[in-house]
């Protein structure tokens, strides 16, 4: 049982773990695979997604400043603005100022982001008219004699050569205008524009300073907390950085470029594309496990095509937590797939080899108890013709067998009988007769040998031919036969030489009559080929236990007791010792 | 396997050793502005002299007073700093006098840079602390369309006739000195007498020019939309090359009160290890072929070829330190912010 068990285990382990390892790896390839190209689409979507944030808040800084440009044209526009410089007396033109001032407060006031709102003449080389300031939490009228010459402002003499409407956007910078209160070293922009009176001409302008700082944090408001805002200028000097030192170097005789700390931005600088995304895995920097993107921002004047580049960074991490959840959920998956591929290849394993085992099965049972099982041979597959050819081979191999049993048979039969009369031959006449002695030695009954040999045998033979003889053997046996009981044995010791086995004789007496009743079946003719023929024989007779105590003994005595029939002139029969009584 | 890393082991140790030079080379620290001392002409010297040199790079007068200073000139040989700031290593005794005899160079040099005792800031008691190495200098640039003749004096900075085309430089120290220069006083000493009137002077300077700009970039951005006329060169040939590219015509005139000119200098610390070498490197960089590298790579003027812009005659006032940084830059804040002269000038 031992080997068909560890054939069992061999084939379905091995082809369940080719199944297994198979589909492990597949799916483990097809994850990988998967995981690969999802962290390449998600590392992308997350770039482009920034990059859309950039563009947003790009838009709303625009956004933002085209507000503020609006509230500039408004206060260019209200008559008090004009009337200022057309005041037909200094109290009407004091009283003019005052209130143009009360406005600007308000709109201070209404706007945090603003620190600064002034008109200014574009005589008098440009001061200062009407001028609030930021002052800390409470707003300050500049006063006459405070009030400042502006006129080589670029804001100043840039807005003067505006139409009516149009905006001035100055650089960003610092403002180190002596006496600006809040605004007074703080990065600042301002928005101005031209106020124009009916007649056309130019009187001053109003300018709006906005507090940068304020600026970002409005744009900052609507980002998560993890993105940093940049901005430079169109040279790239830092303007708004995570870290206030690296801003506005230029003001301290040194450039802090962004193109410096983000290479790719360079061709901003240059004008070259309107933005950038790229990935600062490593690196010494600060931005290093960054995902930055830029877009270079029209800013101002479009003849002049100045221009600003606003940037948000996202860490990686923001990123990788994506993709690392991604990884988990793709082992899982790999896990639950390599699981599934187990059990699958367990089950088609099992399928495979279940019909093996089967067929296993009836091929130890047909060599074992030739006996034909039953198979699968209506399957189409592989397996019903594997069957199939089994069982043809198995039904031939029980035609063989049976052929071969006949043989065999009739080789066992043709060694223990005679040829010519069918009779038992001498082999097989001294195993009854030993097997009957056995018995009889058991039983304490007693048997006999009768030797019978032909009369003047040779004689016929020499006249009639080997034929005839051979049919008077013939004749002979099947005479002795007829006068045997069923259970005694007629044999043929070969020539002319019969002899008879007659078993379990319960009267002794009983065996003289036999011999008698064969001596008369003698004394008939026979008919051979149309030939009558007296053929005569002689008998000796031995008994058991009385005349000899085994087998040879047995044949010993009756072949002489046959020979004393023979010394007496043949066709009679003589006993051993023992003539029982008549 | 242990057997194998220790024989590779002993195989690096062994061609280690090899490429090592049989004794330490002398080493040679110099303290320079970036393009002072570009690799290939270093390893020229290295070289030559059979030393190593060790270059560090300082961008800003302030660090390099703050590396020099430290361990009180120890951690360097030999540095570059223009005369304006030399008076300041001279007196905290920071650098040590030359022999000019090691430097046979300073023959070829200009005349101008060959009278030592002339320049500002460099000698001290007739002994020479510091040898020039390249300069450049503030002249004017005009519109060569709108005047019809150079101008020649920095008054025209203040003429009516160029009101709102007049570029001006955003600084308080050198704007002082060119008003003082112009009402006859001395560019560096402002008497306490005269500062309100070069105060005033400087707001007429205001209400004449078109705006005060800051980098080169900048002024060559107004220069070109604002049509102007003249320009203060605080940046020299530098500006002018900028100008140029971008298809202005332009003149550039050093004016007969002269122009200012900052000039940097080689000086050796009081720290320096071997004072020969140091020398030796002075005089190098002395040679035309390493001073002609400097005026092609950076476009500053060295001391040996004569500068196309500032001609052997043309005055130059090298920098000075001034009576009074810290009240200049205060009053120089009123101005460019343009308060009135009777609101922050003491009557």
């Amino acid at each position: 049982m031992r080997f068909p068990d560890l054939m069992k285990l061999g084939i379905s382990f091995k082809l369940g773990i080719l199944l297994a390892t198979f589909g492990i790896l597949a799916t483990s390839l097809s994850g990988y695979y998967f995981y690969t190209s999802s962290r390449d689409m998600l590392t992308s979507a997350a770039e482009r997604d920034l990059l859309t944030a950039t563009q947003v808040v790009g838009r709303n800084m625009k956004i933002i400043i085209d507000v503020i440009a609006e509230d500039a044209q408004l206060l260019a526009a209200i008559p008090l603005a004009s009337n200022v410089f057309s005041s037909a007396d200094e109290l009407t033109a004091e009283r003019d100022k005052k209130l143009l001032a009360d406005t600007f407060t308000a709109m201070l006031s209404a706007h945090p982001e603003y620190f600064q709102i002034r008109l200014i003449s574009t005589s008098q080389h440009g001061l200062e008219l009407v001028r609030v300031d930021r002052n800390g939490k409470r707003m300050t009228r500049v006063l006459a004699g405070n009030l400042q010459e502006k006129a080589h402002y670029p804001y100043v003499f840039d807005t003067f050569r505006l139409a009516r409407g149009d905006i001035y956007l100055s650089d960003i910078s610092i403002n180190h205008e002596k006496g600006a209160h809040s605004g007074l070293n703080k990065p600042t922009v301002t928005v101005s524009t031209p106020v124009i009176a009916r007649n056309g001409k130019r009187l001053g302008l109003i300018v709006i300073n906005i507090d940068l700082n304020g600026l970002s944090k409005i744009l900052k408001g609507n980002l998560p907390s993890s993105y940093q805002l940049y901005l430079s200028n169109q040279w790239g000097d830092f303007l708004i950085h995570p870290d206030d030192t690296q801003t506005f170097g230029f003001d301290q005789g040194k450039r802090i470029l962004i193109q410096d700390s983000f290479e790719p931005v360079s061709a901003l600088v240059q004008g070259k594309g309107m933005n950038v995304v790229m990935n600062i895995d490593e690196g010494p920097q600060k931005q290093a496990g960054h995902v930055a993107a830029f877009v270079r921002l029209p800013f101002g004047d479009t003849i002049e095509k100045r221009f600003v580049i606003l940037g948000l960074a996202q860490p990686l991490e923001n990123i990788t937590r994506e993709t690392s959840r991604l990884s988990f959920d793709t082992i899982k998956i790999i896990l639950a797939f390599s699981g599934l591929a187990l059990i699958l290849s367990a089950l088609v394993s099992r399928i495979v080899t279940g019909p093996l085992n089967a067929m296993v099965r009836a091929i130890n049972r047909f060599s074992k108890e030739r006996v034909i099982s039953t198979l699968p041979l209506n399957r189409n597959d592989e397996f019903g013709l594997l069957s199939r050819s089994f069982h043809d081979m198995q039904t031939e191999i029980m035609a063989h067998l049976s052929e071969l049993n006949e043989s065999r048979k009739a080789l066992d039969h043709l060694a223990r009988h005679d040829t010519l009369t069918g009779l038992p031959n001498r082999r097989m006449f001294f195993d009854r007769l030993e097997h009957a002695i056995a018995t009889s030695r058991r039983s304490g009954k007693k048997l006999a040998v009768l030797f019978v040999d032909m009369d003047s045998f040779k004689e016929i033979n020499d006249t009639f031919g080997h034929a005839v003889g051979d049919r008077v053997l013939i004749n002979v046996a099947i005479l002795l036969k007829s006068a045997m009981r069923e259970a005694d044995t007629v044999a043929r010791l070969g020539g002319d030489e019969f002899v008879i086995l007659l078993d379990t004789i319960d009267d002794p007496r009983h065996v003289k009559t036999i011999v008698l009743k064969l001596h008369d079946l003698f004394q008939n003719t026979m008919q051979i080929d149309g030939r009558d023929l007296q053929v005569h024989a002689s008998i000796g007779v031995a008994i058991f236990p009385r005349d000899g105590k085994d087998a040879d003994e047995l044949m010993q005595y009756s072949d002489q007791a046959m020979y004393n029939s023979k010394k007496v002139g043949g066709n009679t029969s003589s006993f051993k010792a023992f003539v029982p009584e008549e | 396997m242990l057997s194998f890393v220790c024989r590779l082991f002993a195989a690096l140790s062994v061609s280690l050793a090899l490429s090592l030079p049989a004794y330490a080379l002398e080493t040679l620290r110099v303290l320079a502005w970036p393009g002072y001392a570009d690799s290939d002409l270093v390893k020229v010297f290295e070289k030559r002299f059979d030393v190593h040199v060790e270059v560090s790079f300082i961008n800003s007068d302030d660090v390099l007073r703050e590396k020099i200073s430290t361990n009180h000139g120890g951690d360097f040989d030999v540095f570059a700093a223009n005369t304006a700031e030399m008076r300041h290593y001279i007196s905290r005794n920071l650098i040590v006098p030359l022999q000019l005899s090691n430097i046979p160079n300073t023959a070829h040099q200009l005349p101008r840079f060959r009278d030592l005792q002339a320049i500002p800031g460099i000698t001290r008691k007739g002994q020479v602390f510091a040898i020039p190495y390249t300069f450049s200098e503030m002249g004017l640039i005009y519109d060569r369309k709108q005047f019809r003749k150079a101008p020649t004096s920095m008054a025209a900075m203040w003429d009516s006739r160029y009101k709102g085309r007049v570029l001006a430089f955003d600084d308080s120290s050198h704007n002082f000195s060119i008003a003082s220069m112009l009402l006859g006083g001395s560019p560096f000493q402002i008497e306490d007498g005269q500062f309100n009137r070069v105060a005033e002077h400087l707001v007429e300077l205001r209400r004449n020019v078109l705006t005060f700009y800051t980098l080169p970039e900048e002024s060559v951005r107004l220069f070109r939309k604002h049509s102007a006329a003249l320009l203060f060169a605080n940046y020299g040939s530098q500006q002018l090359k900028l100008l140029r590219d971008a298809g202005a015509d332009v003149g550039y005139v050093i004016p007969r009160e002269g122009a200012l000119a900052w000039l940097d200098c080689w000086a050796i610390t009081r720290g320096v290890k071997n004072q020969r070498l140091a020398e030796s490197w002075i005089n190098y960089t002395l040679e035309a072929s390493v001073s002609g590298e400097l005026t092609r790579r950076q476009g500053l003027a060295n001391t040996i070829e004569a500068s196309p812009l500032a001609g052997n005659s043309d005055k130059i006032i090298w920098l000075k330190p001034v009576e009074n940084a810290q009240r200049r830059k205060v009053l120089w804040s009123h101005i460019i912010s343009g308060d009135l002269p009777e609101k922050f000038l003491a009557p």
